[in-house]
């Protein structure tokens, strides 16, 4: 009689084990900031777009924030420290500055948050995730961009932003490595202006001021592709200066169009936004990766001859 | 069949256990199956009419949206069918009421743009390519045409993307077009909004697999996610199950495009079927501990009376006169009936067992009565023969004591018909016996007496020592050429009280003392050893009686073993 009612017992404490069991498995919503280095860009919002449509399919309760403009790192560290605050899971992160930023960052780790590093990098261990752009590659494409020409002398003008952030630097060094190796090359000057298109427009102005023989000039980024456009577009210089930007804008295409602007090369800013926040979910799930190999997402070299391809139009316009 | 077939095999009560538990399990495990088969089976079913039901409301709906659009079209062709006057406020109006109209443009019969009307943006100066109007592809444009969702070109700083309707413009004399630039805002957010499930969605594919819209087109574009529209493509209208995921394919009225559902079986069913396994486990589980407690109840009305039954009979067959019966208790009528046929059964048998011993004893009793009424006639005539000789020879004092011990042996044998009579009467039956036979053996032997003083008042049977006494005279004395001696000896040992009866003779070897024990005389006159030894077993037990010690030429000695009595009754009624 004894075992019968050890073995009763023992089924009863099973079924209601598994009766509570069953209320347990409730997904919890994950918590996750994204911090980016400004908010209103094309660049930008193609990335939050594609931040939310991860949002939305993992079930993740996403907040985006972002500094006025793209030097302001010191706001940057204190959107880290107000994702600590709110009892964030996972930082979706790119970093303005490589050197100003980490400490925040490191911070942040300690405090318990996975850290995802888009699009630009930051100096620290305690990244779990790096996503973007091969930077370096995407100088080199740049620089093919720049050597697709019959000319038989080259000299480059390079508008480049702060000299602290990680992904400019690399773009300018891939570049350069490019260009070096090429005889045609006779000289390279770079500027270093503030993220906006007025600053890249004055900028550029100056350098063609001041190195008449530059026949093709370089925006790094998305403001400075528009201002060194503009700045070659309000010279009158078509077709006597080439310019090669980085990543989309309309403004951009309207001057490719009248041929102020030659190529884009074109990040995917809206993969990173979108595998950033992927992968923010994954970690805070349990998953760990290799955060020293960069998962790439893909660049383009935009000209007007396959500007309004369907792939192009794609790549080129949001489709929001 | 002493040892029990104890411990082989299992108990009824496991038995019972085993088979309610093992019914309830294999019964609770087939309707668990079945029911899981059909709840999936049902489910699927469900989640395609439901993928089915939202597949067609979506694509009626973006029908609708055609259609609308379409009469807009007529609407136009026909304002620009009556001519030039008014035209500018005409469009201004119509584009004003209709914002997802992002351009209405008109082209001549070599394609060039002639007007383009819009409230959004302007046209560039030069304009390199119109992806809304190729004139190249004007034959394709004859009945009427729908494009591919694509970005307008015509604009300065302005990329809407549109899908263009386009239609001829029946105008006598030349060959015109109009072009409606149609912004996908509102079919986009309309299949943005469509949901199947928890996952799933929708989108639009054209003829021949090309996505038209697709609510993650731009996963799609950056490879982030793949549609397997070469597959999709070849499916027919209705609901097709791949893997794990269930495509719904309507075509649209217009015939070029397709809607699709792409919902996710695991999601849908996987969930519902596991959430329902989560919940039958713990009931499947309650109903197992239930057959238990049934199972309990059972072997408590069934098995534990006839376990406790079993025991009662096996302590009967091991001991039947210490066993007390108790009825068994236990609401099965069956266990009651089998208790009570076993309580009359045990009463029966003691009763049978009593009768047998009773009747065992009262015909010894009668037997030995019958023999103790009988003297030997022998002993009595040569008993007589000696006292007329005495009397003859003027020995009248010798002759009064032989008369008297005669008279005295006849008053204790009978002794009223009791059986059992005190020691101390045992002791003068012997003696007169003895004086009697040493008279008649002419002093040939001597005898003594050793007794030991308490023992005088306990009880013994009567004519014990007699037949004992009497066999060591004619087996031991008579054939003795020295005079013989003849001990008589009464002591206690613990309880019990031990006569011996020794005697110098010529003794016996094994086989005689066998004969002996074994025989009744076989004269058939008064009584033997072997008669004694059977009373003293019937009276007090196997334990007790006579035992013969003897080696030929060296003498015998009997010994008879009895217990302490000391009130007839304590034995007289066995």
């Amino acid at each position: 009689m004894k075992t019968v009612k050890r073995c009763f017992l023992l089924l009863l404490a099973a079924a209601l084990l598994t009766g509570c069991a069953g209320r347990s498995t409730e997904e919890v919503r994950r918590k996750v900031y994204f911090v980016a280095k400004s908010m209103d860009t094309q660049f930008w919002q193609a990335a939050f777009a594609g931040a939310n449509a991860a949002a939305a399919e993992y079930n993740v309760e996403l907040t985006v924030l972002g500094p006025e403009t793209e030097e302001d790192y010191q706001g940057q560290n204190e959107y880290i420290a107000q994702a600590v605050r709110e009892g964030a899971q996972a930082l979706v992160f790119s970093a303005i500055s490589y050197e100003g930023n980490a400490a925040a960052v490191e911070q942040a780790a300690q405090s318990g948050l996975k850290v995802v590093i888009i699009d630009s990098d930051v100096a620290s261990d305690s990244v779990s995730v790096r996503i973007g752009t091969d930077n370096i590659e995407a100088g080199h494409m740049a620089a093919s961009a720049v050597l697709d020409t019959d000319s038989a002398s080259i000299t480059v003008g390079i508008v480049n932003y702060d000299l602290n952030s990680r992904n400019g630097q690399e773009r300018e060094a891939g570049l350069r490595e490019s260009l070096s190796a090429d005889a045609r090359v006779e000289g390279i000057y770079t500027i270093n202006v503030l993220t906006t298109p007025q600053a890249a427009q004055e900028g550029a102005e100056k350098l063609l001021a001041e190195h008449p023989e530059i026949n093709v000039i370089l925006g790094l980024n998305e403001p400075l592709a528009v201002g060194a456009a503009m700045a070659v577009d309000a010279l009158g210089l078509e077709g006597q200066v080439r310019m090669v930007g980085f990543d989309t804008n309309v403004k951009c295409i309207d001057l490719m169009q009248t041929g102020a602007v030659t190529a884009l090369v074109v990040q995917n800013p809206y993969a990173m936004g979108y595998l950033g926040v992927e992968y923010a979910w994954k970690l805070t799930q349990g998953e760990s990766f290799d955060a020293n190999e960069l998962v790439d997402t893909s660049t383009a070299v935009i000209t007007k001859e396959n500007m309004f391809t369907l792939e192009s139009q794609r790549s080129l316009f949001p489709f929001l | 069949m002493e040892k029990r077939a104890k411990g082989k095999g299992l108990s009824m009560n496991a038995v019972l256990m085993l088979a309610i538990l093992s019914a309830a399990a294999a019964v609770l495990l087939c309707s668990m199956l079945v029911f899981l088969r059909t709840y999936r089976q049902s489910l699927y079913r469900s989640a395609q009419t439901n993928a089915r039901r939202t597949i067609s409301q979506a694509a009626g709906t973006v029908e609708e949206y055609l259609d609308d659009i379409n009469k807009l079209m007529e609407l136009l062709e026909q304002s620009l069918e009556e001519g030039e006057t008014g035209r500018a406020e005409f469009f201004d109006t119509f584009l004003a009421i209709r914002p997802d109209v992002v351009a209405a443009s008109t082209y001549d019969g070599t394609g060039r743009l002639v007007h383009c009307y819009s409230l959004t943006g302007s046209v560039r100066p030069g304009v390199t390519v119109n992806l809304s109007f190729d004139a190249g592809r004007m034959e394709d444009y004859r009945d009427g045409y729908v494009s591919a969702p694509h970005v307008v070109s015509l604009f300065e700083g302005y990329y809407p993307w549109v899908v263009t309707m386009i239609a001829p413009l029946d105008i006598p004399g030349e060959e015109a077009w109009v072009a409606l630039d149609i912004s996908c805002s509102n079919i986009s957010s309309y299949i943005n909004g469509i949901g199947i499930g928890q996952r799933g969605y929708c989108f639009l594919m054209d003829g021949r697999g090309d996505i038209v819209y697709h609510p993650q087109q731009q996963l799609l574009n950056y490879a982030l996610k793949q549609e397997d529209s070469g597959y999709i493509a070849q499916l027919a209208d209705g609901s097709h199950v791949a893997g794990s995921v269930i495509y719904t394919v309507q075509s649209l009225k217009n015939g070029a495009w397709r809607m699709v559902g792409v919902s996710y079986v695991d999601e849908l069913i996987s969930d519902s079927v596991n959430e329902a396994v989560r919940i039958l486990i713990p009931s499947v589980l309650l109903i197992l501990a239930a057959s238990l407690i049934i199972g309990a109840v059972l072997s408590q009305t069934l098995s534990r009376p006839i376990h406790s039954l079993a025991e009662a009979m096996e302590r009967f067959e091991r001991d039947a006169d210490s066993f007390v019966y108790t009825p068994v208790r236990g609401m099965a009528r069956e266990a009651r009936m089998l208790s009570e046929s076993f309580g009359h059964m045990v009463q029966r048998i003691r009763q049978l067992v009593e009768n047998a011993r009773n009747e065992e004893i009262n015909l010894r009793k009668t037997e030995l009565k019958a023999l103790q009424a009988q003297i030997n006639p022998h002993f009595l005539y040569n008993t007589l023969d000696s006292i007329s000789w005495m009397c003859e020879q003027g020995k009248n004092a010798e002759a009064v004591r032989m008369v008297n011990a005669l008279a005295k042996l006849f008053r204790i044998s009978i002794s009223r018909g009791h059986e059992l009579i005190s020691i101390r009467s045992e002791l003068q039956h012997a003696e007169s016996y003895l004086q009697i036979q040493s008279y008649r053996y002419k002093n040939q032997f001597t005898y003594s007496f050793d007794v030991q003083e308490d023992c005088l008042d306990y009880l013994c049977n009567k004519i014990t020592l007699q037949p004992i006494i009497e066999n060591a005279i004619y087996h031991g004395i008579n054939g003795l050429v020295d005079e013989g001696e003849i001990r008589v000896r009464v002591r206690t040992e613990g309880e019990d009280v031990l006569f011996t009866v020794e005697d110098n003779g010529s003794g016996m070897d094994q086989q005689q003392i066998q004969a002996i024990m074994s025989k009744d005389r076989s004269d058939h006159a008064g009584i033997g050893i072997k008669n004694v030894n059977d009373r003293l077993k019937i009276y007090f037990g196997s334990r007790y009686g006579i035992t013969i010690d003897s080696r030929p030429d060296e003498g015998t000695r009997v010994t008879v073993r009895m217990p302490k009595v000391r009130q007839e009754a304590e034995y007289e009624n066995r």
